[in-house]
């Protein structure tokens, strides 16, 4: 069995009976990115924290390579909380070496590393400044060496993007695949859709504690169906009776958008009715997907 | 145990650097060392210069064997009254029969100068006075006051010692939990490493300030001559200072450690320390009082209760005299309360470290696995 780890139906419910997870099971193998939305208060975080037992589920397991996820494996993982943790009097340097030795590298191994990091996160020239001299964006980068440090076996990054210029943003997406490119499962949550349908190889989409629809993202766009677009400018008044969809009015437009049906069909009803000035079958947007999964 | 050392030296190596604990450190060197001066300054003179116009030296010497006493020579009593209008002398003899004042002479002088002249007319009368000998009966009590003032002075150090390396851990341990730094601390390290590395690293720490300190006290001492009064036994009182500074510091900053796991934020600190900080003020007044009243029951019975007994058996070892089994006995029950306060402590560490947000109850903490 390769490198996975398993989440199973996990469940928390907190102080006053606020159900956070109501039983969220999935799974990321190796070299996976998977991009975990949902809206806030969803149970994302929750989840990443119970991963990390930053909190203890009230029940469900963390599975890593087919077994109960130990204290010395965990501590091969690289996570970055979303409320960020630094000492803000360290210096950036320091900082990062001091966690790599607390994950168990020497010194030299912790030098090289650090080097190597700093140079791919543009911190070069941050390494001898305290944190707190530090803008939030580079703060956001130091956290993520330290996520990175150890050169992790699972990376759990919790917002990682969040506030990031799209300069950072291009960088972190380069080194999170190069990371998967390693073997890495990267698990990350963002509200950046856009950018989660563009980077990851497959999404979970969590809501109100559950586990809503998860898979890649083509997957996920076959399960929502095939869609048809048709837009016919000056249509006879009730050509579209009988197709199944919806015909919504645009201007001097009708836009008929179906779900299933022969397309052939939808076609020849359209030329009919007037004139045809877009036919195609349309790919839902991560977007998409999301309002109609929360919905 | 390489967590829990990795720790200790980031706490050690960010600690000295801070501007405040150079400072700190500095002006406690400086008020410690100055403060060995003080009995000097304020107290009586030791130190005589007298004047001379004919006649002999009285010999005052024998009188006041520790002060320091010049004589001057003057040709006439005209050249040692501007000695002493100039505040060149303190007083000038004439011909062993006046002494030239300015203003009043001082009473101890007087008296010295008195009995030296008494002595030397009898002496020359040829009768010889073989002087009284003084001899107790009771304790020697010769050090009564010196040992004393050092109660006085191991009393303000462990104060002042203890509580500001104990802050120093609470404050920390605030400082990670607020932060959630730990979140990602705690999955390299086990919590103890985490609190115990840094009580270990702030104790170092606290160590060498305290070291640092007493040194500067003990430097200024032998400088200012404060030294000569020290009772026997001196090594032994500082010597076991510094090492109930060590069982203090540690039973109270397991203490505030854990207390403080139990807040996130550092305006928290001072209300959830409260349960702490009474017992150590109860350590403190007990203390300063066993150094007034070393042999009260009071003192002797707390002496060996933990935690009082870091603040009182110290004190109580330098104002009066404590048999070697009750030092050792009082020693071994601070140990035992050490070691019962760390499992507690560690165990509401352990739950409450990671529990951020609003303040979590002890009681809580305690009841869940």
């Amino acid at each position: 069995m390769g490198v996975m780890l398993e989440i199973r139906g996990l469940r928390k419910t907190f102080g006053a009976g606020k159900v956070a997870l109501d039983g969220v099971s999935f799974a990321v193998p190796a070299g996976q990115m998977f991009g975990f939305v949902g809206a806030n208060g969803a149970g994302k975080t929750t989840t990443m924290r119970i991963v990390m037992k930053v909190l203890a589920a009230d029940e469900g397991e963390v599975i890593w390579n087919g077994r109960p996820l130990t204290f010395t494996e965990r501590r091969t993982f690289g996570y970055m909380p979303e409320e960020r943790g630094l000492y803000q009097k360290m210096r950036v340097g320091e900082q990062i070496d001091y966690f790599g030795r607390l994950h168990g590298l020497d010194a030299a191994t912790v030098g090289k590393s650090r080097d190597a990091l700093v140079e791919r996160l543009g911190l070069t020239a941050r390494v001898g400044d305290t944190v707190e001299s530090l803008s939030l964006g580079n703060q956001q980068r130091v956290q993520l060496a330290v996520a990175l440090i150890h050169d992790p076996e699972l990376l759990i990054l919790d917002e990682p993007f969040s506030g990031l210029d799209p300069i950072a943003v291009d960088v972190l997406a380069e080194v999170l695949h190069e990371r998967a490119r390693g073997g890495v499962p990267v698990i990350f949550s963002s509200h950046q859709l856009e950018l989660v349908e563009r980077l990851c190889d497959a999404v979970g989409i969590v809501s109100a504690g559950r586990m809503v629809a998860s898979g890649t993202v083509d997957e996920l766009r076959d399960a929502e169906g095939r869609r048809l677009r048709v837009v016919v400018r000056d249509a006879k008044p009730g050509w579209a009776e009988g197709l199944p969809g919806e015909l919504s009015k645009d201007g001097d437009r009708d836009v008929l958008t179906v779900v299933g049906g022969d397309d052939q069909t939808v076609l020849r009803k359209a030329t009919e009715a007037g004139h045809v000035e877009f036919f195609g079958v349309e790919r839902p947007t991560l977007v998409e997907i999301f309002r109609e999964a929360v919905a | 145990m390489s967590g829990l050392l990795l720790v200790a030296g980031r706490e050690i190596s960010t600690q000295v650097r801070t501007r405040a604990f150079v400072i700190g450190l500095l002006v406690s060197v400086v008020l410690v060392g100055g403060l060995a001066f003080a009995p000097k300054l304020f107290g009586g003179p030791d130190e005589y210069n007298l004047g001379r116009v004919g006649g002999q030296e009285l010999a005052i010497q024998a009188l006041a064997p520790d002060a320091k006493i010049t004589w001057k020579t003057y040709p006439d009593e005209k050249a040692a009254t501007t000695a002493v209008l100039d505040g060149d002398i303190d007083v000038a003899v004439v011909d062993s029969k006046r002494v030239l004042t300015n203003g009043e002479i001082d009473d101890q002088l007087g008296l010295m100068l008195q009995s030296a002249n008494r002595e030397a007319q009898i002496g020359a009368a040829g009768v010889t006075i073989t002087p009284l000998q003084v001899q107790s009966v009771g304790a020697d009590t010769r050090y009564e006051s010196a040992r004393q003032g050092i109660a006085t002075v191991i009393v303000l150090l462990l104060f002042f010692m203890i509580i500001s390396a104990v802050m120093t851990v609470a404050m920390g341990v605030v400082e990670e939990k607020g932060s959630r730094i730990v979140e990602i601390l705690l999955i390299s390290i086990r919590p103890w490493q985490l609190l115990g590395g840094k009580i270990l690293g702030l104790g170092v720490v606290g160590f060498l300030n305290l070291v640092a300190v007493v040194a500067a006290g003990l430097v200024g001492a032998f400088l200012s001559g404060f030294a000569a009064d020290f009772p026997p036994g001196m090594t032994g009182i500082v010597v076991s200072a510094v090492l109930w500074w060590i069982l203090g510091y540690a039973f109270f900053a397991v203490l505030a450690g854990s207390l403080a796991s139990l807040v996130s934020r550092q305006e928290e600190v001072g209300n959830v320390l409260q349960p702490m900080m009474l017992l150590f003020m109860i350590s403190y007044g007990v203390s300063f009082f066993a150094s007034a009243n070393p042999d009260h029951p009071v003192s002797e019975i707390l002496s060996f209760v933990p935690p009082f007994s870091s603040m009182v058996m110290p004190v109580r070892m330098a104002a009066s005299e404590v048999a070697i089994w009750e030092v050792l006995l009082s020693g071994a029950l601070m140990l035992v309360a050490v070691a019962g306060v760390l499992t507690l402590g560690g165990r509401i560490y352990e739950r409450a470290v990671l529990r951020t947000g609003k303040r979590v109850k002890v009681s809580e903490v305690l009841r869940t696995k």
